[in-house]
């Protein structure tokens, strides 16, 4: 059994009515029903095969203006003919247009259709107009007459004489012309035996209200049934970045690890970006094309002249370290200069240089600088990982082992340790990492033990492991991007269409 | 970082025995090196600056011979006395001080050997001579001058000579005026009155260091006698440039022989290739890498990476470093030594035993607390540069320009400050999306940049969220209670919201929020003007919190 709603069943009383058949309109005025309710039940009923759908078009006409004018008074040749007669069937042209009361502009319209249409003859230089008998009424002036009475009539329904006439009058711009589509709904066998057998209408509701609920009546009330695999409107949650949800990730390993957070200034001096770390003032990286430097505020204060002093001490001659340190002099206003920071090192040195107690183990998900355009692949700001581990005794295997164990948690399982070079670092080492995703093995971040000349200016006396590098290529390869500026570039449809779980 | 395009076979005959592609791949890496390119039968690799005795095959073979086990320890170079002298004139002291050369004999260069020996020069230039400023090396003929050869500086007008590559005399001024180097490095001796010229005994001119080599004395394939010099402001650079091309043109072949530099207050005999000795701890080299070597398997891996090594005393072996290592600088870069000759790959990774408690930066902490309130009150999270331009931060926004924080070097008008605020950023999110669909509720949780003398880097790094809300009925009660909302769960605590105005705001639509006598933050309507600067079409409401003073 058919289980029809409210509408379908009203839809179908409403054919009862209309004797089985009637077209949306007349379904609509019959019913009470609201337009697309029919529409509906129409669709439901024809796949039901209770009724049978049409679709045809037709053609309504109405009078325009004008048209209706001349309903009142009769066509312009109509007007002169009856004055014609008015005057005894003879007459100059002048005294009937006179007596026909016609516009000045309406008289060569109306002279013309005479003629052609031919009721009175034109002769002489008097120009005299003369008709035998009055014209019976034509085609034409009984459509206008039907349309004056109807108000619309479809061409469809009339006969070829009176669609012909129609034509003229259209050609005249006497009537106004639309296109409709009709569907007309017709009760098939099936449906009239459904209504032969009766149909009771059970009230249904689409909301339930809280009067339904509190009053019980719900159990009275049918609900009506969705279609539940209809397209809805789309909902726009709000949500968190994706790059934002990468660095969550990341410091949620960290902190698994059990590793403590730091963070220090984007805008650092040369002296705890490269100084403290062994980076000797020539180095190439610490130039303008590598290092965004200010121009405004230029220079910051250098730390208390203890650390400051041993330092320079150990760039210059290695100070107490037993190095050679890089055999320069070493230049205060060089150190004060400011800049955005290279990496989050810097943060990393300034921490230890005041937290002495092991064991340590810190670690920094934040931003960094480079002086780069933005391209594909580079941006001048960027996160940069950085993990740090500082007890007696800790070795460069510990090293690779922590790293090892962080990247694990990535689903990077397979970790490769490449001899490398960083000024702050010895031994260091790059780690490379194999992507099963890409079928490769890719460079993920730098690594290495602190340099005795970085460690002993700062007091620290145990080993530093130091791991460090860019968290965009995880990003990039846990979102699947392949440029870096689709990440930063805060499309809202990428940003909607960007499930979080990946 | 410098590269070199290694061919296998080349790579082969410096080797001494066949060397396929696939070892080259599998064996190179563990040098140091980074694949750049696999061709069909070369590779490209990067070698890192400190390495730079890697700038030639020769370089790169012997190291490669050492971690095979084919040849260790370390390698011996000889130099007798050419009996050829070198004079530094006093003349050259303020522009460019020191001079040191050396003679290579008997070389058989083929055309791979000269193209190698630019190469290196060029390496060199750059990773110790800091593009020639530190270092610059000449490499010439011997046998197309006759010695002694002066170093001097003399007036520029005063000497002419035919550069390299070119077909007429030019004189030194001519040369830093119109000479493509000339243009290029006159900024190393143009402030000085002299300028410097290499010159033999019949005052016919090797080079004009650092600028260009006269085409006198150029290399040619079939030259077999070399002189070879460096001059630049720092000794050591001059000296390690010196030791890496002496060294390298050894191992391809030649015969070196010293030269007497005579300067006015002492002579030395140049080169020096004597080995540099330092001593490694065994057990500082154990501690580190983490392993249990013995003495005989320390030496062993020193002399994989062709340094000598012999015990002295129980637990100290003393290390012969090759005159042209420039990186050791500590007993820890031999530990690195130890490493490498062990080799890398063996290293077995461990976990340390540190056991620690992780805790979130409280800032953080706060951030992301913001963050959830945020999202739950339907906005999306923008991630917007913290670096901006004036036109962003001030004029679109209706706003003067105040002090900022500015860039020296600013890579393009883009990014030229840093920002001060969240919320400029945020309308410009709203105007690249236009063609989204409306509502669009977007913040931002991150940081700006405030000038404050208080702090070493005189700027603070500060917290902020902004939230734009954009759509056809957005006002100034929506956002209200949507910053009240935010305010509320995230502190406890008295604030208010007082009326006040603001540039970027309409009028009368504006409200500053206060915790006692401080602001700490803005909301209101953005003013119509501020959205036509965006080209936005829609209403939009916005504030901007500071999250550290909220915090307290």
């Amino acid at each position: 059994m058919v289980e029809l709603r409210e509408y379908d069943q009203k839809t179908l009383q409403a054919l009862k009515k209309l004797d089985g058949k009637g077209t949306i309109e007349e379904i609509v005025k019959a019913s009470s029903l609201a337009h697309a309710a029919v529409m509906r039940a129409a669709l439901k009923l024809s796949n039901e095969k209770l009724v049978q759908l049409q679709e045809r078009t037709r053609t309504i006409v109405a009078l325009n203006e004008e048209g209706r004018t001349y309903a009142e008074k009769g066509l312009p040749e109509r007007r002169l003919i009856r004055s014609l007669f008015n005057l005894g069937g003879t007459a100059k042209i002048k005294e009937v247009t006179n007596n026909a009361k016609l516009k000045k502009s309406l008289e060569p319209i109306a002279l013309g259709w005479l003629r052609r249409k031919n009721w009175a003859i034109l002769s002489g230089k008097e120009k005299i107009l003369r008709a035998s008998e009055e014209p019976k009424e034509g085609t034409d002036e009984k459509v206008i007459g039907l349309l004056a009475k109807k108000n619309t009539i479809v061409t469809q329904e009339l006969d070829n004489e009176m669609r012909k006439a129609l034509k003229v009058l259209r050609r005249r711009k006497l009537v106004n012309i639309k296109d409709e589509n009709i569907r007309t709904m017709e009760l098939t066998v099936a449906g009239r035996k459904l209504i032969k057998r009766g149909i009771k209408i059970v009230e249904e509701v689409s909301q339930l209200t809280p009067e339904l609920i509190i009053t019980g009546k719900w159990r009275d009330t049918k609900l009506r049934k969705f279609n539940v695999s209809a397209d809805g409107p789309q909902t726009y949650p709000g949500k968190i970045h994706p790059l934002q949800q990468i660095i969550e990730r990341t410091r949620e390993i960290f902190l698994q690890m059990g590793f403590t957070e730091i963070r220090g200034p984007l805008v650092e001096t040369a002296f705890w970006n490269f100084d403290a770390l062994f980076q000797p003032q020539d180095h190439p990286a610490r130039e303008m094309q590598d290092t965004f430097y200010l121009s405004n505020p230029k220079a910051g204060r250098l730390p208390k002249k203890t650390i400051v002093d041993v330092v320079a001490r150990a760039h210059e001659d290695g100070w107490t370290t037993g190095s050679k340190g890089w055999g320069y002099k070493w230049s205060h206003s060089e150190a004060k200069r400011l800049l955005l920071r290279t990496h989050t090192t810097a943060e990393t040195i300034k921490y230890l240089s005041k937290h002495k107690k092991v064991p340590i183990k810190v670690f920094s998900v934040d931003k960094v600088y480079r002086n780069e355009q933005l391209t594909y692949k580079n941006t001048a700001e960027f996160y940069q990982i950085e993990g740090i581990v500082v007890d007696k005794g800790v070795t460069f295997r510990d090293l690779m082992g922590t790293l090892k164990a962080f990247y694990s948690r990535f689903g990077l399982e397979k970790v490769q340790f490449w001899p490398c070079y960083f000024p702050y670092t010895e031994p260091s080492a790059q780690a490379m990492v194999y992507v099963p995703k890409l079928k490769h093995w890719m460079e993920l971040c730098g690594m290495g033990i602190f340099r005795p000349e970085v460690l002993a200016p700062m007091g620290i006396k145990h080993p530093v492991l130091a791991w460090g590098g860019g968290l965009e290529r995880i990003a990039m390869l846990e979102l699947g991007l392949k440029d870096i500026r689709l990440l930063y570039g805060n499309q809202l449809g990428w940003i909607r269409g960007t499930p979080l779980c990946q | 970082m410098p590269v070199i395009t290694l061919h296998e076979e080349r790579f082969s005959k410096f080797v001494g025995r066949k060397v396929t592609l696939t070892e080259m791949t599998k064996w190179i890496p563990w040098l140091g090196f980074d694949i750049e390119e696999e061709g069909e039968d070369y590779l490209k690799v990067e070698f890192n600056p400190n390495r730079i005795d890697f700038c030639s095959y020769v370089g790169v073979t012997r190291a490669f011979k050492g971690l095979r086990g084919w040849e260790t320890g370390l390698p011996d170079y000889k130099a007798k006395d050419s009996n050829i002298t070198l004079k530094i004139t006093e003349a050259v002291a303020e522009v460019r001080p020191f001079m040191l050369a050396a003679v290579v004999r008997n070389m058989e260069l083929d055309e791979g050997d000269v193209a190698d020996l630019m190469e290196m020069q060029e390496d060199l230039h750059w990773g110790i001579g800091r593009d020639r400023k530190k270092a610059s090396i000449g490499v010439h003929n011997l046998d197309a001058v006759r010695p002694p050869f002066t170093f001097t500086a003399v007036s520029p007008n005063s000497v002419k000579f035919v550069p390299l590559d070119k077909n007429e005399e030019m004189s030194l001024q001519e040369i830093l005026q119109k000479h493509e180097k000339g243009v290029a490095y006159k900024h190393l001796i143009d402030q000085s009155p002299n300028y410097p010229v290499l010159i033999d005994r019949n005052e016919h001119v090797l080079s004009m260091p650092p600028i260009i080599n006269g085409e006198l004395t150029k290399i040619k394939e079939k030259t077999t006698n070399l002189f070879l010099d460096v001059t630049g402001t720092d000794y050591e650079a001059v000296e390690k440039s010196l030791n890496v091309l002496c060294t390298s043109l050894a191992d391809m072949g030649g015969e070196i022989e010293k030269v007497t530099v005579e300067y006015p207050d002492q002579s030395r005999f140049s080169p020096n290739l004597s080995p540099e000795k330092m001593d490694l701890k065994t057990t500082f080299a154990n501690s580190s890498l983490g392993l249990h070597l013995s003495t005989a398997e320390i030496i062993e891996c020193l002399e994989r990476s062709r340094l000598g090594a012999r015990r002295i005393k129980k637990g100290v072996i003393e290390v012969a470093i090759p005159a042209y290592r420039i990186d050791i600088l500590h007993e820890i870069d031999l530990v690195e030594e130890v490493a490498i000759g062990y080799g890398y790959y063996k290293l077995k990774p461990t976990f340390p035993s540190s056991v620690t408690i992780g805790e979130q930066h409280p800032t953080l902490k706060i951030a992301n607390l913001t963050r959830q309130i945020a999202i739950g009150l339907g906005f999306t999270e923008m991630m917007n540069f913290t670096l901006t331009n004036e036109s962003i931060q001030y004029e679109k926004m209706r706003r003067k320009e105040e002090k900022d924080i500015t860039l020296a070097n600013p890579v393009s008008a883009e990014y030229t400050i840093m920002r001060q605020d969240l919320l400029p950023g945020l309308i410009k999110n709203l105007a690249a999306n236009r063609h989204e669909s409306f509502p669009q509720k977007l913040f931002e949780v991150s940081d700006v940049v405030k000038l404050n003398d208080k702090n070493e880097t005189l700027c603070e790094r500060r917290l902020h969220i902004a939230a734009v809300s954009s759509h056809p009925k957005a006002n100034f009660t929506e956002i209200k209670s949507i910053a009240e909302a935010l305010i509320t769960n995230i502190m406890v605590g008295e604030w208010k919201i007082k009326e006040t105005e603001h540039p970027s705001f309409l009028k009368g639509r504006v409200a500053s929020i206060r915790t006692k006598n401080r602001e700490i933050g803005i909301v209101g309507e953005i003013h119509p003007e501020v959205l036509n600067n965006f080209g936005l079409e829609n209403p939009t409401v916005a504030f901007e919190i500071n999250l550290e003073t909220l915090i307290g």
